[in-house]
């Protein structure tokens, strides 16, 4: 660029925010939390009374989406073996519309005429004002059970059925262990059982950093004042809690990295599996080790990327040098579920696959365009983020459940090792089975597969 | 299909159930609830009534700032976007002024400091160095405009004011991007290219830079941060001050591509 362009531009820049000393700027609620300003007992009526508004307005959403039915796969199971995994596509087309048919269109043509899927849109949380985590009720009572900490909130339950969630509680694998399989004994892992279990596995810093992970720390609607979302006051939330057993169990929150409040989306919880191939973290953030995402996610996980609110309720800082060290370590050597029909280098073996399953791998590293960034050599994943620019499909701006759906930009590549195990997919959960991945991908990449490469491909991924 | 979705956005009276489901937590105590833990209609919260304000005095400067445009703006494509900011916030404008009046929200009257301020640096411009600036300007306002709607959409309360917001949002953000596409085609013309800064009468250190270390040194900044230790700027920075000598912060490659214009 000369530099006459460079300074014409930047004195029309100057112009577009001339004046700045006499520029409002956005009220400082559009990025900082806000002070409570009612007395708590009476917010625990008002959410109570909602809530049931809440909750039906959300299962209408869902309802209109995705067909929610239990439809388990034949035969086949996630790795633990204790629950089915759920057949194909949910997301509901629009009337009148084929998937082959959207297919066949551009994205201008999808989105001026407003056929594409609600369900492959943004998802919305259960209640988009008071945000935070919210788990399902199985983990809610074993963690009850186990700890006497109870994680219902008053203003919200969570949405999804369990058929569509991970198996729980889910199995572990540690790199350093391979000969044993699953050391979880069918427990969940809590601060009450992880020693008796663990104890002649781990290094005494792995254990130490295992204890860390499942000690509760205050958090934005867990906590003790009266900015909180439980009944009682409260001791706060695991790493693990989501997280069960490294895995996940489908609890979801919002993105600590995008505000107003209004925009910010819905975030399912990844599963820890095969981190010490993972070098970005974060959806959005792209911390660069495990390291610095442990230390920081006191501030985002927990307090939604605002450190005023945290410093108010007790956020827990863990010290560099010595417990996010720990912590990482104990991260690292939680292993992928096995793949027996993998090789060494991630390529299906062929005397042991069926022919389904390697045209699913061919389609899946051709047509397909899956490995361009699901690398099977790395994991399946390119440690890089991507926009996948699903607005070319949708006019942004429209609002959902009181959430403003927007451009979901850049968000870091997934592993599809285990993936079978930890539905729903994407960020943010929209899409509830693998099948619904396919037709996601197969429009937004304009791959134009057939049904049999399509159920190929679904057939393959079960293999990962 | 524009038009009927404006149409649609700044007629439609909003739909019933609307109201956001808020945060109980930060609403005003004397709040009237229903049955149902919602607020009853007609209640607005403190943030309903700044967003009003807001909204009108950006909603008032883009009519101001557009009827200038219209009848000085040079490109074709900066007249039409003015006339059509006109007719939408015109009507945008309407629907907010009685909205806010049923809620009895007292909204300014006269331009604020900064639009003030921009349409008399407007009104100092013509031809390409107009347009160049008007549009910047559009841009801008737009990108505050889209995320005040979003702010109103979580944390105001009122039916009528949040379904406002939610309506005008999508039109706003399809004016973001015309505005930011017509920028990127002036930009991209030589004669837009050649206009200085000395012709639209702003130094660029005194507005665009912040404080030291911002990109741009200048002796003013200098003197302004006398403990700043004048920072070199930061390449592509893109704000380069063009009344400094070609030597400092560009290279000679730069240099003598300027002229040549």
């Amino acid at each position: 660029m000369s530099r006459v362009v460079t300074a014409a531009l930047s004195s029309a820049l100057a112009l577009a925010t001339a004046t700045p000393l006499a520029s409002d700027p956005l009220p400082p609620t559009t990025n900082f939390r806000q002070l409570p300003t009612m007395p708590f007992s009476r917010v625990m009526e008002l959410d109570a009374a909602q809530k049931p508004a809440v909750m039906q307005r959300q299962l209408d959403m869902l309802e209109a989406r995705y067909d929610l039915a239990d439809r388990p796969m034949d035969g086949v199971m996630m790795t633990g073996g204790l629950r089915a995994v759920q057949d194909g596509v949910r997301v509901r087309l629009p009337e009148g519309q084929t998937w082959d048919s959207l297919a066949a269109m551009t994205p201008a043509e999808i989105r001026d005429a407003d056929l594409l899927p609600d369900g492959f849109k943004p998802l919305p949380h259960v209640k988009q004002a008071n945000s935070g985590q919210v788990f399902p009720q199985f983990v809610i009572d074993e963690i009850d059970r186990q700890e006497g900490r109870d994680l219902t909130r008053f203003d919200v339950d969570f949405d999804l059925p369990a058929h569509l969630l991970p198996e729980f509680p889910p199995p572990i694998f540690l790199t350093t262990q391979p000969h044993l399989g699953d050391v979880s004994r069918g427990q969940l892992l809590t601060l009450a059982n992880h020693y008796e279990i663990m104890n002649g596995l781990l290094t005494p810093v792995q254990m130490e950093g295992l204890r860390i992970l499942l000690t509760p720390f205050p958090q934005e609607e867990f906590n003790q004042t009266e900015d909180r979302k439980t009944a009682e006051q409260h001791r706060g939330i695991a790493c693990l809690d989501c997280h069960s057993n490294f895995s996940t169990n489908a609890g979801f929150h919002h993105t600590p990295d995008v505000r107003p409040q209004a925009a910010r989306f819905r975030l399912d919880s990844p599963a820890l599996r095969g981190m010490f191939n993972q070098q970005i973290h974060g959806s959005k953030r792209s911390l660069r080790s495990i390291e610095d995402f442990t230390e920081f996610e006191q501030h985002t996980a927990y307090f939604n990327g605002d450190h005023v609110s945290a410093a108010r309720k007790g956020e827990h800082v863990p010290d560099r040098s010595h417990k996010v060290a720990f912590m990482a370590q104990m991260q690292n050597i939680i292993d992928f579920p096995p793949a027996p029909k993998l090789d060494p280098l991630g390529r299906l073996d062929a005397d042991l696959a069926t022919e389904q399953e390697l045209l699913g791998e061919q389609v899946f590293n051709g047509k397909g365009q899956c490995a361009v960034c699901h690398i099977p050599q790395t994991a399946f994943m390119d440690q890089q983020m991507h926009d996948l620019k699903l607005e070319r499909f949708y006019a942004p701006g429209e609002v959902v459940n009181d959430f403003v759906l927007l451009p979901d930009g850049p968000v870091k590549t997934f592993t599809l090792r285990g993936i079978k195990d930890t539905p729903p997919y994407l960020h943010d959960g929209r899409l509830m089975t693998l099948a619904d991945t396919v037709e996601f991908f197969n429009l937004v990449l304009h791959t134009q597969l057939t049904q049999d490469e399509k159920d190929a491909l679904v057939a393959y991924m079960l293999t990962l | 299909m524009r038009a009927a979705a404006l149409a649609l956005a700044l007629a439609a009276a909003p739909a019933p159930g609307l109201a956001q489901m808020g945060n109980p937590g930060f609403m005003a105590p004397d709040t009237r609830f229903d049955a149902q833990g919602m607020p009853e209609p007609g209640q607005t919260n403190p943030n309903d009534i700044l967003f009003a304000q807001l909204a009108a005095e950006g909603g008032m400067a883009e009519v101001a700032l557009s009827e200038l445009a219209e009848g000085r703006a040079q490109a074709e494509a900066v007249t039409a976007f003015a006339a059509r900011m006109i007719e939408d916030h015109t009507a945008a404008n309407e629907r907010l002024a009685g909205l806010a009046e049923a809620a009895d929200i007292p909204l300014p009257e006269a331009l604020n400091a900064e639009h003030k301020a921009i349409r008399g640096t407007l009104e100092g411009l013509e031809g390409a160095a107009f347009d160049i600036a008007y549009m910047r300007g559009q841009v801008v306002d737009h990108q505050k405009a889209a995320t005040l709607m979003v702010w109103e959409i979580a944390d105001g309360q009122e039916a009528g004011l949040q379904g406002f917001a939610s309506e005008t949002l999508p039109v706003i953000l399809r004016h973001l991007e015309e505005a930011r596409a017509i920028v990127a085609d002036l930009s991209a013309q030589p004669e837009i290219a050649a206009v200085s800064p000395e012709t639209i009468g702003i130094a660029p250190s005194a507005t665009a830079a912040g404080w030291e270390g911002e990109g741009v040194t200048s002796p003013g900044d200098e003197t302004a941060n006398p403990a700043a230790p004048s920072p070199p700027p930061p390449a592509g920075a893109g704000a380069a001050p063009a009344d400094e000598p070609a030597g400092e912060g560009a290279t000679p490659a730069e240099a003598e591509t300027a002229p040549a214009e």
